[in-house]
């Protein structure tokens, strides 16, 4: 077979069968073509300033560790003007964080960035190590997820910086819009799809932790092209799954996603393109402007997850949990057991109360405003944690709650938890054995 | 297990009439008429639109069009359709509309097939049947070159037949993939138009809730999420006729086995000759992504019946954004398109520079998921 010119410089024998569209490259043009992709997604979307600090979330693994390179890279080339550091967070997991972060250490050798590390135990007086002494393994990526998110802005506040970026791929944000709508979840649906994300400051403290904006530069790089481009730059990264991620709901939206890949190559892709355009139709989104508009940033999610490879994945039981919730509201709708109590039937019944108790109205007005707050069903009502001063739509943020437990020196259980945690909670529930059920529901097209 | 009506699995009585159950349907053993009603329930209620009108003469009631593709699901609604007027007659000597049956025969028009739309006939009299070949698709839309001009070869498509164009559209594709979809998309654009000439006020789709769960995961993957709002939902459709799923809350495997409970003659009617998804080709050169997601649902929904019917129930609450200007439509697929975002270029994740925009100028656009199927519409031949 003769060998085939390279597509874009038709000089160079073609040694790269491109992941994203099946194009026949040289080594030298894939490079330079999956930077110039990145280039034109931070300059579309105007990601970052001039002499802007940007603290890049730096796990040791492919994609932190070549989103730090390309930025390097590009920076320097097109002169962005930005002043870029390293953070890295040590969740205390031995065995699996010890060797990642000597990676990330020698990085920022090689890529001339200061370095900051973080630990769990100095943020929260826990490692995960500790922590999965106490919860057992099961549920234990809620602990890490929850901790990871706000130990970032942490860290960032920290350091006076204003902006983290993390190595989201195309694959993590196509994989998070089937789960989504496989979970019916559409408000996260609509977020999950922006580049940029941002807390939102609650208080008017500049070094408060709360204003901080995410963004995800290589949103719509494939991950087997980070691997590409990792393995031809010859970068230093560290390629074991965290130790104690199990195979869990993700996992199925996951296996579709590598199938789809297989049997159309632009499917990732399309499928981003699909939750973008799908965000705009979410009732009640911001997402109006298609994440355009700079002054219209979707909040980011306070439990959003992140754990390097297993990348934002939820523990196992959630489908299962959800399933029997569901059947059971079916049940319930069946067998009109259910009624739905809006503010507004409530007041109609007040009404209807006072015609017959002859009340006076005045007082009646007082106790409707009083006892009824009107659903909302897709805005969350961001306010501060009453612990920890971080941006939490609850009381008490997820981070201090579960703290709060590990606390009391026993692991959370499902029975005692309250109210608030529902969302943490379903995802701590469920066997084992429902991982196993998700392998076999997901497509063995191996 | 849900859904299967062996005998052991089941020792308790019928939840709803105590006698001997025959079937465990979402955790409730059910014995076979109240299956039956379950099933029709569920179609029935989804109909309160046609209910009978005494203020109408008979010939006033409204004709609606059911394609049939003598799968499981499209058979079983014509089977409780056919039930629920007679139903109606008897109760009120009236009936709240009247049915036309299409079916359509995807490349050649086949002797095989119009048989069994014979039986199919034969065993529901009351109604009207049609059968159409796809390729009647270029003659009977009316604004045809919109659909012609997709066809490779603009040059000699004067001398072409109806079937030839199909042909070399469908050749001319670049993978299973983009054929089975242009392939379903021709169909609903055919049933649409049959559905307009026969002043059918509206379609009733056979889709289960199954089905549309993979038709919402296979668009979405396909790059037209944008279209779910239209594409799932009951209600007027983009294509200027009603859409309605009256299967939406009875998911596939119930239907096998409302298929499997009734009496012989309507099994008999059905006829799926790529039945079970399971044994689709496993070389991905074949497989298309609505196998993929057939495959996918059919696990799923083994275990996992209500999250079907969730992700059902969800995609039906995205909105139609509301200043939708109904001029901008893709030329294949009809959805309507907003701001212009025709073709798979100008967006973010499109990030060559320099990549021509589309070519096609006029009137003729493609939408991002239908220019996936057919990348060399409109744009410069690739060389894949």
């Amino acid at each position: 077979m003769a060998p085939s010119p390279c597509a874009l410089c038709h000089t160079n024998r073609a040694l790269i069968l491109r992941p994203k569209d099946h194009s026949k490259l040289c080594k030298t043009c894939f490079i330079s073509v999956f930077e110039t992709e990145i280039h034109h997604t931070i300059t579309m979307n105007a990601l970052f300033k001039r002499g802007e600090k940007i603290a890049i979330g730096a796990s040791g693994g492919k994609d932190s560790t070549v989103l730090a390179s390309v930025l390097k890279t590009l920076n320097e080339r097109y002169d962005y003007g930005l002043d870029l550091i390293l953070l890295s967070i040590d969740e205390g997991i031995k065995g699996y964080r010890d060797d990642s972060l000597e990676t990330v250490k020698r990085n920022a050798e090689q890529y001339g960035m200061d370095l900051t590390i973080l630990g769990y135990d100095e943020l929260y007086g826990w490692t995960m190590d500790q922590v999965v002494e106490q919860v057992g393994k099961k549920g234990n990526c809620t602990y890490c997820g929850v901790f990871r998110r706000q130990a970032l802005d942490r860290g960032a506040a920290r350091l006076g910086v204003k902006h983290v970026v993390t190595g989201h791929n195309a694959d993590d944000v196509a994989e998070t819009v089937l789960m989504n709508l496989l979970r019916g979840d559409l408000p996260r649906l609509s977020r999950t799809t922006s580049i940029i994300t941002s807390t939102p400051s609650a208080s008017s403290d500049p070094a408060s932790n709360t204003n901080i904006k995410r963004s995800k530069p290589l949103k719509y790089a494939y991950e087997k092209e980070i691997v590409l481009y990792a393995h031809h730059k010859h970068l230093d990264y560290f390629s074991t799954e965290c130790i104690y991620s199990p195979e869990a709901f993700r996992g199925s939206a996951r296996a579709l996603i590598k199938n789809l890949e297989r049997v159309r190559p632009s499917a990732i892709l399309d499928v981003v393109r699909s939750g973008e355009d799908m965000a705009k139709l979410v009732p009640g989104s911001d997402e109006g402007c298609g994440g355009a508009c700079s002054s219209n940033v979707p909040i980011a999610e306070e439990e959003e997850g992140g754990c390097g490879s297993a990348a934002g994945r939820t523990v196992g039981g959630d489908m299962e949990n959800m399933e029997k919730q569901l059947a059971q509201n079916d049940t319930a709708a069946d067998n009109d057991l259910e009624i739905e109590i809006t503010a507004k039937s409530l007041q109609k019944a007040k009404q209807h109360n006072r015609h017959d108790s002859a009340a006076v109205p005045l007082a009646n007005g007082k106790k409707t405003k009083k006892g009824v707050t009107p659903r909302k069903t897709n805005k969350q009502v961001m306010g501060q944690c009453k612990i920890c001063g971080y941006l939490s739509s609850q009381e008490v943020c997820k981070a201090c709650v579960l703290l709060e437990g590990l606390n009391k020196g026993r692991p959370k259980n499902k029975i005692e938890v309250g109210y608030e945690v529902q969302d943490v909670q379903q995802r701590d529930q469920g066997a084992d054995g429902v991982a196993d059920v998700m392998q076999r529901t997901s497509i063995g097209g191996d | 297990m849900p859904g299967k009506y062996s005998v052991s699995a089941i020792d308790e009585p019928c939840r709803r009439c105590k006698a001997m159950s025959v079937i465990v349907v979402r955790s409730e053993p059910l014995c076979h008429d109240c299956f039956a009603r379950y099933v029709h329930t569920k179609a029935i209620k989804r109909l309160e639109r046609f209910r009978v009108n005494f203020t109408a003469t008979p010939d006033q009631q409204p004709r609606i069009l059911l394609p049939l593709s003598l799968g499981v699901s499209s058979t079983t609604l014509l089977h409780v359709l056919d039930l629920h007027l007679k139903t109606q007659k008897s109760k009120t000597n009236r009936t709240g509309f009247v049915i036309s049956v299409l079916l359509i025969d995807d490349v050649v028009q086949d002797p095989a097939s119009a048989e069994r739309l014979e039986k199919v006939r034969h065993q529901y009299p009351d109604h009207d049947y049609s059968s159409l070949p796809l390729h009647d698709v270029f003659r009977l839309v009316p604004d045809d070159a919109s659909i012609r001009s997709l066809l490779p070869l603009p040059v000699d498509q004067a001398k072409l037949s109806t079937q030839e164009q199909l042909v070399s559209l469908i050749s001319s594709l670049p993978s299973a993939t983009a054929r089975a979809d242009v392939l379903s998309t021709l169909r609903t654009r055919l049933t649409v138009e049959f559905a307009k000439q026969a002043e059918c006020e509206s379609i009733l789709w056979g889709d289960s809730t199954t089905r549309l769960a993979e038709k919402t995961l296979s668009e979405t993957a396909k790059g037209r999420g944008f279209s779910l709002p239209w594409q799932i939902s009951d209600g007027a459709s983009p294509m200027g006729i009603n859409f309605h799923y009256p299967m939406r809350d009875v998911l596939k495997k119930e239907l096998v086995s409302y298929i499997n409970l009734a009496e012989p003659e309507l099994a008999s009617l059905v006829y799926e000759p790529s039945s079970g998804a399971t044994q689709a080709s496993t070389s991905s050169k074949n497989t298309t992504i609505d196998d993929l997601m057939k495959q996918y649902f059919e696990s799923v929904e083994e275990n996992f019946p209500s999250i079907v019917s969730n992700v059902v129930r969800t995609t039906g609450k995205l909105a139609a954004p509301a200043s939708m200007s109904l001029g901008q439509c893709c030329s294949l697929c009809s959805m309507p398109i907003s701001d212009g975002r025709f073709g798979i270029h100008g967006w973010g994740g499109d990030q060559q520079d320099g990549v021509e925009p589309s070519h096609a100028e006029g009137s003729n656009k493609l939408c991002y998921g239908c220019t996936r199927s057919i990348p060399q519409f409109g744009s410069t031949p690739t060389t894949t």
